[in-house]
């Protein structure tokens, strides 16, 4: 059985490490970018499962991204929790507008943080489009 | 599995798991029993009376591969090589380790042998449970060659019966040990037999007893012996997973807050606000982990809710001492920084703006930025190695804290470099005005007192940016 895989975007590699290893402890495959460009490519590259998106990211915002996958059929279905140390009611609007599912607020507790993501992975298989699923064990084998 | 395709079950008090498999081997029966005992359960796949595979719970597997590289019979890019292929089967991974000529057919055929060995043994100790025998024979992916009850059963039993001459003890097939800290001489010195040297190895606060029992193909109430004489040399001690969980939980929400914190200063606009700013990002670390060492340090555990003055005067002995030789060696401001009720009270020095100004303020508050990162790096060093060691949990925090302390660094640079931007500046208009003194006609360059940036203010744009 593929384990599911979780993008973490964010410019902080603390943020990134602590989730990652967070999840990872939870059996969660976790990939990392922290750029917006870099996470459009892992999102093209991986599907992941679920996003974990930063709003504050150089050269292209989370809001931004956000928007890119959601307009794509393929991966539109995929769950964004969005990760901000913004908690007013206009960033999470905005988030919301953008296409987001769920907020974070930074700095988020990690029990938190792994209830939220175990929330959105308990369908991801049903989710996955079957043609992706053997890209993805493709690209594994390839290494 | 469909009811109508069971034969028999029953409860293993009236029937012992032995009797069963003896009386399925004698029949010649094709199918699959299953026996389940509390929250264990075993699945033994039978042709004509023989085991044909078997499975245990729904345990994740061990992770052989890795094993199989800390005990040097693997090397790491082979080892990643299979486990893409493989995906967590270890069936598949020793099958694949033998079409890459990377393991005989001969121990591939005794690896899994044992496997089914040890798990007949552990089952073969259960004293309540039941059992059921179905005709339908599920399909599990073995390349092992069919094995005999029988001898399986003679080499299972005397394996239980291992177990059952070690007598009282505390150690399972899940417990998890690791090497301890204080261990860093060359374990060949200590005249260790070379299985004590593999278990010792393999303890790495990671790999359960059954686990090493695999990898090793030594039963598991030998590895049990083996660790119990390690842990009176002191050489590993037994690992508490759930509390290390808990453990590596806290301190990530510490450093996460931390750095939430670190990342929020970035809004201040001059040095002397930045300065300041790392300054309360820095001593709210070493108080966050201050706090959580009083709560997971070792010298205070398993002993129950202890006296708060217990915990400081702990915290205190153990950092007092690196804080004091910090503040005589390298950071005279530090000797304003006092412990009080086991916390680090930085106020003196956040409050020196009072009593100092200019030039001189920037300079203190550079020497406490300076101290403070130290004593951090101190503390967490200190912490981690009482706390968890050289482990699995341990290095992977120290990963995190690495990154953490990159980020701390880079805000430190940003300040260097203005201020040796600035101290440019002024050696050029000292420059200057001496020159302007000599012959009045020269014409002033245009003055910055910053570095180039947005506002003139001392950050860079990308850093201001990252701050949001």
């Amino acid at each position: 059985m593929v384990e599911p895989t979780v993008l973490v975007v964010d410019d902080s590699p603390t943020v990134r490490k602590i989730v990652q290893m967070t999840l990872q402890r939870e059996h969660i495959r976790v990939i990392t970018a922290g750029d917006g460009l870099s996470a459009l490519t892992s999102v093209a590259d991986e599907m992941p499962a679920v996003i974990l998106l930063d709003i504050q990211l150089p050269r292209m915002d989370g809001y931004h991204i956000c928007q890119i996958i959601r307009k794509n059929l393929q991966f539109r279905t995929i769950p964004i929790i969005m990760l901000s140390g913004k908690d007013g009611l206009f960033d999470k609007m905005r988030g919301r507008l953008a296409g987001s599912t769920e907020y974070l607020t930074k700095p988020f507790d990690t029990a938190e943080l792994i209830q939220t993501v175990k929330k959105h992975l308990v369908d991801w298989q049903a989710r996955m489009p079957p043609q992706h699923e053997g890209m993805r064990t493709r690209l594994r084998r390839r290494g | 599995m469909e009811l109508q395709d069971q034969i028999m079950d029953g409860d293993l008090q009236t029937l012992g798991l032995q009797s069963i498999l003896k009386m399925l081997a004698l029949s010649g029966k094709t199918g699959t029993l299953f026996v389940h005992s509390g929250p264990e359960t075993i699945s033994i796949s039978l042709r004509k009376g023989q085991i044909v595979a078997l499975r245990e719970g729904e345990a994740n597997q061990p992770d052989l591969l890795g094993m199989l590289c800390l005990i040097n019979k693997l090397d790491p890019p082979r080892a990643q090589a299979v486990r893409e292929s493989a995906q967590g089967n270890m069936q598949v991974a020793l099958a694949l380790l033998v079409e890459r000529n990377w393991m005989s057919p001969d121990e591939m055929q005794r690896r899994l042998e044992f496997t089914v060995t040890q798990a007949i043994s552990h089952a073969l100790r259960w004293v309540d449970g039941r059992f059921s025998f179905h005709r339908q024979l599920i399909t599990m992916e073995s390349r092992m060659q069919a094995l005999d009850v029988d001898s399986v059963l003679l080499e299972a039993l005397r394996q239980a019966d291992e177990w059952e001459e070690m007598g009282q003890t505390t150690l399972t097939r899940t417990t998890v040990a690791r090497w301890l800290p204080e261990v860093s001489n060359d374990v060949r010195s200590l005249g260790l037999s070379q299985e004590h040297i593999e278990v010792l190895c393999l303890s790495n606060g990671e790999l359960p007893l059954q686990a090493m029992s695999l990898v090793l193909m030594m039963p598991e109430a030998r590895i049990a012996h083996v660790m119990t004489r390690l842990l009176e040399l002191r050489l590993i001690e037994v690992v508490d997973t759930a509390l290390e969980a808990e453990l590596q939980q806290d301190l990530s929400n510490i450093i996460i807050m931390c750095q939430h914190t670190l990342a929020q200063q970035r809004q201040n606009l001059t040095a002397d606000q930045h300065l300041l700013g790392l300054m309360k990002t820095l001593s709210q670390c070493i108080n966050g982990l201050l706090i959580h060492h009083g709560k997971y340090a070792k010298a205070l555990r398993g002993r129950g809710q202890l006296p708060i003055p217990d915990i400081v005067r702990y915290l205190e002995r153990r950092f007092m001492q690196p804080l004091q030789l910090l503040s005589k060696q390298q950071y005279p401001i530090l000797e304003t920084a006092n412990f009080a009720n086991g916390q680090l009270d930085c106020s003196e020095i956040l409050h020196l703006d009072k009593l100092v100004k200019g030039e001189k303020l920037e300079e203190f508050y550079w020497e406490a930025v300076l101290g403070l990162a130290t004593f951090l790096r101190t503390v967490f060093a200190t912490l981690l190695n009482d706390e968890v060691g050289n482990s699995h949990t341990g290095r992977q925090l120290n990963v995190v804290w690495k990154a953490f302390l990159t980020e701390i660094d880079q805000e430190i640079q940003q300040y260097q470099l203005y201020r040796a931007n600035q101290n440019t500046q002024h050696a050029r208009n000292r420059h200057n005005e001496a020159a302007f003194q000599v012959g009045p006609g020269v014409p002033m360059p245009g003055v910055t007192g910053m570095p180039q940036g947005q506002n003139n203010l001392p950050w860079s744009s990308e850093t201001q940016r990252r701050s949001m």
